[in-house]
């Protein structure tokens, strides 16, 4: 409540609209992962924004231990948002937060080289190159394919595939980070920039294999020029098939495309049609990858995976589905050393394989 | 630290390991809950996981005279959980065993940080469902429930938390584990210990395991939405419902200015241009819960200007959630949002009414008004910017007008939220100087040294 935020000294850190939006009612309490971590009032949604309240009064010095640990603890995966009746942008707030307590030299070290990486346009382009992502391609339409930073990289296969799968697609290697990385870890303005100039170097619809990058991007360009990949390969009802043993294939979220962008549906849908789709029980809830959390916050990164990979291994899945690079990296990993018999794939990379 | 010696904590940390937090910013967090305008930070959180530990919580509180106020789920609307005078916060919120739910003898044993949301669903593995169901149960804890003696949005049939407490275990402030009932329908085998301790705020004791009744889960539940012209009309609809048959589990309403913020959240198509709504509903047998409904609507129909039947569960779990959002939704609407609880016997429901929307203007107050109408319970809401003083003053005084009427028409300053730090102030008015005597008298019995939730009920 906005008591909390009218002291004289303000250190417009944060928006006040949105910090005064938050009734401090708890239902977010339930929703949140931190949360069932620690069971401790601070890690929850409602006691960040408290804490976020006293750094904006300055009853909270700027180098408290609390507000570091929070400030980081927290995944970012946004659940918190789609059950707060007050509509808190949770998401929002992080990034403004994040945007104070990680500018400059108080970022996590280990995210400082990735940041350098995604800021550069020729070193992206020699990754795409050298890992064979989706080549140039002109086409009539309006309708741009956008290229992972990261994903060039790890699943090249990703970008190849969702060309193929559809032909309309143009494709302009030439282009930079989405910046969502920035904004999520200390440098909105960067991360803000970088998306524009996306959006001005590709002009028309953006279709994205990322989830995070989506919700990043429709947020500074605008949603409607904004396609996640499964929501395009839904309209466009491209052409797939089930195999003869039906699979049984489950999904993870992202937390981004979900939780931010309300795509849930349309993915399960495109399972649906092509195998025995399998809800896990915590689908919707993060996996602990969460952009660079997995590299951040180890311990707990694992520790939620960990519980992710049982239920998956319970559900006794042939795939597990991603939507997101970041998702299925971690997936992948935790699968990996489980030995489970369940591979983890891209959405993409899973309906390429069901073409007839 | 002020009020804790270096020497209690040594202690708690002794007993607890790293479940003792003592950094500012988690104090901070823990300085506050669901009410606005109250707010004071501990000295010392701890998170117990038995009631051993709580036992020992509360050995240490005494041996080092440290106040002590418990918290759930911090979701409570009276201050309740502000520990003003600074000390220990016992958070329950880490002893969530679900020990025991029978079939056979309708009830769940658990401990008091389980929330009402989870046990709820298992009790419906078992075909049985918790019945105070508070617009707060996915986030309130059964101790939160029991300590308050919370009320849903069924409670003119089923009642509330106090009908279904059985039994309780219970720590005192100097560490004596007490049991209270049990597993019995009927003892009447001393004073109604558990009676006393429903409803006491946490400062008597600190529950740590909780009997509950359970009931079957009902065959069929219908609900339907009526609108009316204004408040008055729908007050007067709720009368005459219950007058006509037996009572119906849910009578709900809400004004034109709740409906408007609870549309601009929920979107399920609710008409703006009404004075007032009333969501409707029954559970039981399916025709016998045909026919409640259609007699509720019928009762409406005289004075409703339109009138709706929710065609699907899904449609009527929408409007059940749509109504229990109703504050969060009002709170979209301004930066800061005092809501109230006052209680009227039924058939003063219209007048009472008519007194709120009359006091809010004469005090110039935006104030929408939700509740559970058949309880006679009404949450009277200011919506006011936070940042203007003179208007939160207004607020305040046009609830104080509010709290006396209610007293004078025969009702009550709380009907569910609770008397906490927040309506201390009015209790007097509302119980009188003997009772609040013995008030005192019955705190001193259970805690000589005034070590629980100093500042709130028997202080
Ligand atoms: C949006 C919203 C809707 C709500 N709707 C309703 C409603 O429909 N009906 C209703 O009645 N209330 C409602 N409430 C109020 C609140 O949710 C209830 O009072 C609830 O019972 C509090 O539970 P809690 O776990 O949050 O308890 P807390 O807020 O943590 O504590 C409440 C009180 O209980 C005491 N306490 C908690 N646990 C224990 C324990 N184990 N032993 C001893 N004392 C204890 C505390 O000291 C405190 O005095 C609503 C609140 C919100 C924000
Ligand atoms: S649900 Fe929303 S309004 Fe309620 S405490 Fe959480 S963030 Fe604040
Ligand atoms: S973003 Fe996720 S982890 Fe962070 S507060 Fe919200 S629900 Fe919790």
């Amino acid at each position: 409540m906005s008591e909390d935020t009218t002291s004289a000294v303000s250190k417009n850190v944060f928006s006040k609209d949105l910090l005064d939006a938050c009734i401090s009612c708890g239902f977010c309490l339930p929703a949140c992962p931190t949360y069932a971590l620690t069971g401790q009032e601070q890690s929850s949604p409602r006691g960040r924004i408290t804490l976020m309240r006293m750094l904006e009064t300055g009853e909270l010095p700027a180098d408290d231990s609390t507000l570091a640990e929070e400030s980081s603890l927290c995944l970012g995966c946004r659940a918190c948002e789609t059950v707060c009746p007050a509509g808190v942008q949770y998401g929002h707030l992080l990034e403004e937060w994040r945007d104070e307590q990680w500018s400059g030299s108080k970022r996590p070290w280990i995210v400082r080289p990735l940041l350098l990486v995604a800021n550069r346009k020729w070193v992206l382009r020699l990754l795409g190159l050298a890992r064979r992502s989706a080549r140039k391609r002109e086409t009539s339409t309006q309708t741009t394919l956008m290229l992972g930073c990261f994903e060039r990289a790890l699943f090249p296969s990703v970008s190849r595939n969702l060309a193929a799968l559809d032909p309309t697609l143009a494709v302009d290697p030439d282009q930079g980070c989405c910046g969502a990385l920035h904004a999520h870890n200390g440098d909105l303005e960067q991360g803000r920039d970088l998306a524009r100039a996306l959006g001005e170097r590709l002009p028309g619809t953006i279709v994205t294999t990322s989830g995070g990058c989506a919700a990043h991007l429709a947020d500074v360009i605008g949603r409607d020029r904004v396609v996640e990949a499964s929501e395009w390969l839904l309209k466009q009802n491209t052409d797939t098939a089930k195999t003869e043993r039906p699979l049984r294939v489950g999904l993870q979220d992202s937390c981004h495309l979900r939780n931010g962008l309300g795509v849930w549906q349309e993915p399960r849908e495109l399972l649906g049609r092509t195998a025995t789709y399998v809800e896990l029980p915590s689908a919707g809830s993060c996996c602990g990858a969460a952009g660079t959390y997995a590299l951040v916050r180890k311990k707990e990164s694992k520790a939620i995976l960990a519980k992710k990979i049982a239920e998956i291994e319970a559900a006794d899945l042939d795939l597990v589905i991603a939507v997101n690079p970041g998702c299925l990296r971690q997936l992948q990993t935790g699968l990996r050393k489980s030995k489970s018999r369940t591979k983890a794939v891209h959405i993409v990379d899973y309906l390429r394989g069901r073409q007839p | 630290m002020d009020k804790i010696s270096p020497a209690a904590v040594a202690d708690l940390r002794a007993l607890l390991g790293d479940r003792v937090l003592t950094e500012p910013g988690a104090l901070a967090a823990y300085g506050r809950d669901a009410t606005p305008l109250f707010r004071h930070a501990p000295d010392v959180v701890v998170q117990p996981l038995t009631t051993e530990e709580v036992a020992g919580v509360m050995r240490i509180a005494t041996r080092h005279r440290v106040p002590v106020t418990t918290r759930g789920a911090g979701t409570n609307l009276c201050a309740a959980t502000v520990p003003l005078s600074g000390g220990i916060v016992l958070s329950t919120m880490r002893m969530t065993a679900l020990l025991e739910v029978s079939r056979e003898e309708m009830l769940t044993v658990c401990q008091p940080g389980v929330t009402a949301g989870a046990l709820n669903r298992a009790a419906a593995t078992e075909g049985l469902i918790y019945v105070p169901d508070p617009g707060s149960k996915e986030a309130s804890t059964i101790g939160g429930n029991v300590a308050t003696c919370a009320g849903g949005l069924r409670g003119l049939k089923y009642g509330v938390t106090r009908q279904y407490v059985l039994g309780l275990e219970a720590v005192l402030p100097d560490g004596e584990v007490i049991r209270t009932g049990g597993r019995l329908v009927k003892d009447v085998a001393g004073y109604d210990l558990t009676r006393l301790l429903v409803g006491s705020e946490g400062t008597l004791a600190v529950i740590t395991e909780i009997t509950m009744a359970l009931v079957p889960n009902p065959a069929a539940a219908r609900y339907g939405v009526a609108y009316f012209e204004s408040m008055t009309d729908a007050s007067v609809a709720v009368r005459d419902i219950v007058a006509s048959g037996p009572a119906p589990a849910t009578l709900e309403f809400m004004d034109a200015v709740c409906i408007a913020a609870v549309e601009d959240f929920a979107h399920l198509g609710l008409r703006l241009d009404a004075g007032a709504l009333l969501l409707f509903g029954d559970d039981g047998e399916p025709d016998a819960v045909d026919r409640s409904v259609a007699r509720m609507a019928e009762v409406c129909a005289g004075r409703a200007t339109h009138i709706e039947l929710a065609a699907s569960v899904a449609a009527a779990e929408d409007l059940l959630a749509a109504r229990r959002c109703n504050l969060p939704a009002l709170a979209r609407s301004g930066s800061m949002t005092i809501l109230e609880d006052v209680t009227v016997p039924r058939p003063k429901l219209a007048e009472m009414v008519a007194f709120v929307a009359a006091t809010a203007e004469k005090h110039g107050v935006r104030i929408g008004t939700f509740g559970h109408a058949g309880d006679g319970n009404l949450h009277p809401t200011a919506v006011v910017d936070a940042d203007d003083p003179a208007a939160t003053a207004a607020a305040v005084a046009a609830f104080d007008d509010i709290f006396r009427h209610a007293v004078d028409l025969g009702g009550t300053i709380t009907g569910e939220h609770g008397v906490g730090a927040a309506k201390l102030p009015y209790l007097e008015h509302r119980l009188g100087p003997e009772q609040m005597a013995l008030l005192r008298r019955i705190k001193g019995a259970f805690d000589p040294l005034g070590l629980l939730n100093p500042g709130k009920l028997g202080s």
